[in-house]
């Protein structure tokens, strides 16, 4: 009834978005990457001086060393908190599970500038509902934004915070998809709660803790909003990870060459997670 | 055998409940507390504010911090957003239907490896801040930027893989056999898609089109960068520019959070199923 075209004809309005927004950008980026920029023109082709440039910038390994302790301990704590959490709601009548999704999730629909200003604001600020409360037990105030540890503390703790919602959602479908049976066999075996966990629950729920910690790590490694708006990078560079370093590479410093090579080398780290990602959805064909 | 393992567990009931309740008052306050308090706070006067101990009712409830906002021109940030985020929604709709049909029902060259391309744009799109760069450059190269198109038409890309994925999903599930006694009674594939899927296919088109509309509406990099015009400025730059515009007054800062999430929280309240439901779909197929 319908020509191999028909199919490709209802793609291309779709395609062409995609082409003009995410595919096209990049192959322009690494050609522009490879060339010497002056005020945002395009000079010389020079290679890749551009990223050699980067490896040699002193600031360099220091971005790169906290942006993997930022997103590994933040992607580690929110897999085992959400988890916990999963496991707890999955055991809790519907109607209660469904209200304790609802309250997890406000911080994740929340936009990151809005969700991070109000943490700040309650939980960190000195007129705030958390200092008040020490205060009120005559408890010293704690500057937790003038030091750089607990600067770095309280940016994970942001992270965490607001991507509970999301990974309890993932990995509650995936305890749902469970049979009851096995969890029942294994029971009437007289495997206890944690051999039934260790044994039966966590195998079968591989795929989607992968997932979620593929989402979470490309989230966490990406996100220029809430270490923008909670220290700005600072005190010193103490949070300053690789996504507001690309950021202010190009809009405070306006070095679009740097800024290029490093969003591309980053880029390449979110290709390769993408790629795992693709290998483990279950996408029919 | 079997006492000594349910004895303990029945011993621990009344402290188990405790601890269930203390776990869910966490969640509560971690959750809620900072709605709560930035809409307090947003309501309070200069005076109430620096107030020790700090009340949480006890004070005269004023709009004056809403009104120093909307005074900065909040209302048209808000405008532009709800503008934006509506052309997303019917832009996704609009190109992700019939892409998702096709990659559902019909057979062509290259639809393994494209559609594979789809869903790997899903989390690709997620992590923008590393496509932003260069994607800035090539629109600036393109003289795309600044425009009252621009937004709408990076949010729609953003959002679109996800949607697409989504309604696909959902249309799995319509039998193949109404497709073909529709084509029995001489329907084309286009009357196809319009009468006989779309009916079916709401749900799906709920969960895509909400999710685009939250995405939208909460994106900041791009809205930031890409436009420069303060008439066509979103809410989440706008947000951001209080920060430094209003420095350490809360009062109108919680004002202009809070206005800002409004919409979003209208959304979850009466479409909160469906953000659950886009989630699950969006990500794992099982």
């Amino acid at each position: 009834m319908t020509s191999r075209s028909t199919g490709l004809l209802y793609i291309v309005p779709a395609f062409s978005a995609l082409l003009l927004v995410l595919f096209s950008p990049v192959f322009y980026g690494v050609w522009f990457s490879l060339h010497h920029i002056r005020f945002g023109t395009v000079g010389n082709f020079v290679g890749l001086r551009n990223y050699s440039y980067l490896l040699t910038d002193p600031t360099f390994s220091g971005t790169i060393s906290r942006t993997v302790f930022h997103t590994s301990l933040s992607v580690i704590l929110t897999v085992a908190i959400s988890l916990a959490l999963a496991l707890w709601v999955h055991s809790l009548p519907p109607r209660r599970g469904f209200l304790v999704q609802m309250i997890v999730i406000i911080p994740w629909i929340t936009s990151t500038v809005v969700a991070t200003l109000l943490f700040k604001w309650v939980f960190v600020s000195d007129i705030g509902m958390a200092m008040s409360i020490l205060r009120m037990l005559n408890l010293p105030d704690i500057q937790f934004l003038n030091d750089p540890n607990s600067a770095m503390g309280l940016l994970i703790a942001v992270s965490v915070w607001k991507r509970l919602g999301y990974a309890l959602i993932i990995l509650l479908a995936g305890l749902k998809s469970i049979p009851e049976d096995y969890i029942e066999a294994a029971s009437l075996d007289g495997a206890g709660s944690w051999q039934t966990f260790q044994h039966i629950i966590l195998p079968l729920l591989k795929t989607p803790l992968l997932l979620v910690v593929i989402v979470l790590t490309l989230s966490n490694i990406n996100t220029v909003e809430s270490p923008l708006v909670l220290t700005g990078g600072g005190p010193g560079s103490a949070t300053r990870i690789l996504a507001i370093d690309v950021f202010d590479r190009a809009f405070v410093n306006y070095d679009l060459a740097s800024a290029t090579s490093l969003a591309l080398i980053m880029f390449l780290c979110n290709v390769l997670l993408v790629l795992a990602y693709v290998r483990l959805s279950k996408w029919k064909v | 055998m079997k006492s000594a393992a349910t004895m303990p567990r029945r011993n621990l009931v009344p402290w188990k409940g405790m601890l269930v309740g203390l776990l869910f008052g966490c969640l509560v306050v971690l959750n809620l507390a900072p709605l709560i308090w930035g809409f307090l706070t947003s309501l309070k006067s200069e005076a109430d504010l620096f107030r020790f101990p700090p009340t949480l009712f006890d004070f005269e409830p004023t709009l004056e911090n809403y009104r120093r906002v909307f005074a900065s021109g909040f209302g048209q940030s808000l405008a532009v957003s709800l503008t934006y985020s509506t052309i997303t929604v019917v832009m996704v709709l609009l190109l992700g239907v019939p892409a998702a049909y096709a990659f559902d029902r019909f057979e062509f060259p290259g639809r393994k490896p494209l559609l594979l391309l789809v869903v790997a744009s899903i989390p690709l799109s997620l992590g923008a801040a590393a496509l932003l760069i260069p994607n800035y450059i090539y629109f600036l190269k393109l003289g795309l930027t600044n425009h009252f198109y621009t937004l709408p038409l990076i949010y729609t890309a953003h959002q679109l893989p996800m949607a697409i994925w989504i309604i696909k999903g959902t249309m799995e599930g319509i039998p193949r056999e109404l497709d073909e006694a529709a084509i029995a009674d001489g329907a084309g594939h286009f009357t196809i898609l319009r009468l006989v899927i779309l009916p079916l296919i709401l749900p799906g088109l709920g969960a895509a089109g909400v999710m685009a509309f939250v995405g939208s509406w909460n994106e900041f990099v791009a809205s930031t960068v890409m436009v420069d015009n303060p008439a066509l400025r979103p809410v989440q730059p706008a947000i951001y520019n209080f920060i430094g515009y209003f420095g350490r007054e809360w009062g109108p800062l919680s004002a202009a959070a809070i206005l800002g999430i409004l919409p979003i929280l209208i959304v979850f309240t009466l479409l909160g199923r469906l953000i659950v439901s886009g989630l699950t779909k969006g990500s794992v197929k099982g």
